[in-house]
């Protein structure tokens, strides 16, 4: 059985997703950036790293871009981390102000105690970054919730344990059907889709990646239980593509029912007392945003993910309640704002 | 292994990481070279030198590699 790597053949998905937009810098061009949200209610944009670092860290203006982040930035000492770390943020608020038509010194970007981002006061717009090596990832979906992932297409994964740690008992009998020169590609696949997966649905990687998995490519994706049947609906849409050649790239969506979200101004989308809170400099009065109630996931029976079931949000704004309740492994208590190892932002996942 | 020295140089040899004995409690989203394939290969090669299972979610919670350890010894 192959799996190949390549643009998705699904009608669905090539429905839902834009091929990837290479961005070069902070001046564009955002109209394909536009477009594909206007289109497809999603984008995800890819860079280099180098396109999108300021000459100068120190220059006074990065304050203003940074906002929030600008603290935890100064406190970095490694140049590459702080490279990455910049670069990545400022690409990120560039997507997404291009989507909202704003400025991005007036968009702050937040985290959720997992480490996920998201853009403080603007609940109808989902984003999610990756990076690996140089390449910067930023998935955004007015759709519902978007997870994306990157990793080096030749990263060695296959034969060194990682497996049974990534893998389902389905997963393993596919792999092993397949030749072995594009098997480790195969299992980079799966990995970036397991990791889009976790981010979109908030819980990085503290759902065990063998609870839940991903057919072969070259028919409709989706998530599998353990044993290989049906794990969600039609709700949630994977794409997984080449970018620059060298890297896969996979991308979860899950449709709350958002789709007729046309207005994504930031005119329209803010809230008044927010507008007031970031004209007056007092961003950090807010209430945080609302996330949308839980999609059965992974683990959610001893058995594996399965269908969600009717009360699946569809339409209307995002309801009260965690996109996942705290379980056994939830948020530890006074953790700071910022992206955990594995969720959220992780390097290659 | 005995120590998170070990540990570090464990990754180093196994992983192609070039982590220092002073990494050991800086947080993991801040070490260089240092990403989440990097994390589920660290958990198999624990498991293969301890000779016992490790627990995955344990480790997903850590945020620096002394934190891995303590989890990795504390089974």
């Amino acid at each position: 059985m192959a799996i190949f790597l390549g643009p998705a053949t699904s009608p669905r998905t090539t429905e839902a997703f834009a091929q990837p937009v290479r961005m070069t810098g902070p001046e564009g061009p955002w109209e394909r950036v536009r477009e594909a949200v206007e289109r497809h209610g999603s984008v995800v944009v890819h860079a280099q790293l180098g396109d999108w670092l300021p000459r100068d860290l120190e220059a006074p203006g990065l304050r203003g871009l940074l906002g929030r982040d600008f603290a935890r930035f100064q406190a970095m000492t490694h140049p590459q981390i702080r490279a990455r770390f910049v670069a990545s943020r400022l690409l990120l608020k560039h997507v997404a102000c291009a989507v909202i038509e704003a400025s991005p010194e007036s968009v702050e970007l937040a985290y959720k105690p997992g480490g996920r981002p998201y853009l403080r006061g603007l609940d109808q717009i989902d984003i999610s970054l990756s990076h690996t090596e140089d390449l910067l990832l930023v998935g955004l979906t007015r759709r519902g919730w978007i997870g994306v992932d990157a990793e080096a297409k030749d990263r060695p994964m296959l034969g060194l344990g990682t497996e049974n740690q990534v893998c389902t008992p389905y997963e393993r009998r596919t792999l092993a059907q397949i030749a072995e020169e594009r098997r480790n590609a195969a299992l980079v696949r799966l990995w970036t889709l397991k990791e889009a997966y976790s981010k979109a649905i908030g819980q990085g990687m503290r759902f065990r990646f063998t609870e839940f998995g991903f057919g072969p490519q070259g028919r409709d994706v989706q998530v599998l239980r353990p044993d290989g049947s049906p794990g969600t609906g039609e709700e949630w849409t994977f794409h997984t593509c080449l970018v620059d050649r060298a890297y896969t790239v996979s991308v979860a969506l899950f449709d709350a029912g958002f789709g007729d979200t046309n207005d994504t101004a930031a005119a329209t989308m803010l809230d008044a007392g927010l507008i007031e809170a970031l004209v007056s400099g007092d961003g950090g009065t807010s209430p945080e945003p609302r996330e949308p109630r839980v999609p059965d996931g992974p683990g959610a029976t001893d058995s594996g993910p399965h269908v969600a079931g009717p009360d699946r949000p569809r339409h209307g704004p995002v309801p009260d309640g965690p996109r996942h309740g705290p379980g056994p492994e939830g948020p530890r208590h006074g953790e700071p704002e910022g992206p955990r190892h594995g969720e959220g932002e992780a390097r290659g996942g | 292994m005995h120590t998170v020295e070990d540990l570090i140089a464990l990754a180093n040899q196994h992983l192609g990481t070039a982590l220092a004995p002073h990494d050991a409690g800086a947080e993991l989203t801040e070490l260089e070279d240092w990403d989440s394939v990097h994390l589920l290969r660290l958990v198999a090669l624990l498991e293969s030198e301890l000779g016992r299972p490790v627990p995955v979610a344990e480790v997903l919670q850590a945020r620096s590699l002394r934190d891995i350890w303590a989890v990795a010894v504390a089974t």
